[in-house]
């Protein structure tokens, strides 16, 4: 049974290190202006006690914040994530698979259990690039493909009947 | 800045009419000119708010981050104009300012609001072929219309020899792709420029956003967010659309009280 005076100090703990962590998170943009005050998680202002700041009705999360704990950031560079994606069209042997990043991937129909890669399956991918662009010569930009890449590993393995739609 | 200005001020419908057409014919039915007391506080009514149609309530930051409007394209890829949009770089991926892209949407849809209240023509654009047909069953559904396919180069510039003389112009466009097939502006940005038609458009990191009157910084390329686009035109059209109606009703109503 933990006494209350030692509970009282993790919540500061934890709300400092929430603090500190959020300060952080604005610094990921190259000097662009911090968002306003009133967009701070409110629970931060509750555990220090400001009274000056308003504490907003809902707990409305910053969109660096947000950011810094999505999936996509947390990850790191894609290069070898192993992710899970979800087919949304067939076109013969092509599987066009969303994962959740900006574009989708293309993969071909694997060999093995070929028959049970249908609309809404979830598979698992191994991501190689999140967009294939490249610089080509005489070129001002790069050109892309608005294509990720990704190497199809399998099935879902629990179970493949579990499928969305 | 400039683009707050704009979205307070009027667009001035006197010129409405006038401004479509080349040289020619008169224009009907001025509903400015018109002397009775219920149209004049029907169109100005609402010009005295801010977000007459409170069309804050439509979206929410959470919502726009789960659509993925945040994720740009590589660094490589970045139009230069589209920097003070960007919030930063992340392992060379672009992610765009959800904050600035906030208040970019609801001055863009607090627009398209009043130029549907005005029943004023709204054309949407998007030559990205996954989703033309979502484009197109969107403005089929909010009583509008699209065009998703190859642009002819005298649409807008040359309507009155191509389509006849007295051709009524579309009074906004908006464009959930901005660029063509071979990443190039799309020609009606330019075009409707020429004709003094506002333009509404999303535009990707690796857009140029100069010319179009209310940008929207944002995803362009992934399924969640162009539905998340469309759902929000579509609502915001159909709901000034039905305000129109009520506020009609509520002069007429008016109006029959005081003669009566």
């Amino acid at each position: 049974m933990a006494r209350p005076s030692w509970s009282r100090a993790w919540q500061l703990l934890g709300a400092a290190r929430r603090g500190s962590s959020y300060g952080t998170g604005d610094s990921l943009g190259p000097g662009v202006s911090p968002p306003e005050p009133e967009k701070r998680p409110s629970s931060l202002t509750s555990a220090l006690g400001a009274g000056s700041r308003q504490v907003p009705s809902k707990n409305v999360e910053s969109f660096a914040s947000m950011l810094r704990r999505s999936p996509l950031v947390q990850m790191g560079p894609a290069k070898d994530k192993i992710v899970l994606g979800q087919i949304f069209h067939i076109v013969e042997d092509d599987l066009y698979i969303d994962f959740g990043g900006k574009f989708h991937c293309v993969c071909k129909r694997p060999e093995v259990d070929g028959e049970k890669y249908q609309k809404g399956s979830r598979v698992r991918l191994r991501l190689v690039d999140l967009e294939l662009t490249s610089r080509f010569l005489g070129g001002k930009t790069d050109t892309t493909l608005l294509e990720a890449d990704a190497v199809l590993l399998g099935l879902l393995e629990s179970r493949e009947i579990r499928q969305k739609e | 800045r400039c683009l707050g200005s704009l979205g307070k001020a009027a667009p001035s419908t006197s010129q409405l009419s006038s401004r479509l057409y080349g040289t020619l014919l008169a224009p009907e039915a001025n509903q400015q000119v018109d002397p009775t007391v219920i149209n004049d506080k029907l169109i100005t009514e609402p010009l005295r708010h801010p977000d007459f149609f409170n069309v804050k309530e439509l979206f929410s930051l959470k919502e726009l981050f789960d659509a993925r409007v945040h994720l740009g394209h590589k660094k490589g890829c970045r139009h230069g104009f589209m920097e003070p949009y960007i919030f930063g770089c992340r392992l060379d991926q672009d992610i765009i300012d959800l904050d600035q892209t906030m208040k970019h949407l609801q001055l863009a849809l607090n627009f398209t609001a009043h130029v549907a209240y005005r029943k004023g023509i709204i054309l949407f654009i998007s030559r990205n072929r996954q989703f033309g047909h979502l484009v197109e069953v969107t403005a089929r559904d909010c009583g509008e219309y699209a065009h998703t396919r190859y642009w002819q180069g005298g649409l807008l510039t040359n309507a009155h020899i191509q389509y006849g003389t007295g051709i009524r112009l579309p009074d906004l466009l908006i464009f959930i792709s901005t660029l063509n097939n071979v990443f190039e502006p799309h020609v009606a940005i330019r075009d409707a420029a020429k004709m003094n038609i506002p333009t509404v458009g999303v535009v990707d990191t690796n857009c140029n956003p100069s010319i179009i009157t209310y940008p929207i910084p944002g995803n362009d390329d992934s399924p969640l967010a162009v539905e998340l686009y469309c759902r929000l035109f579509k609502m915001t059209i159909t709901r000034a659309k039905n305000k129109r109606k009520q506020m009609e009703v509520l002069y007429g109503l008016q109006n029959k009280a005081d003669s009566s």
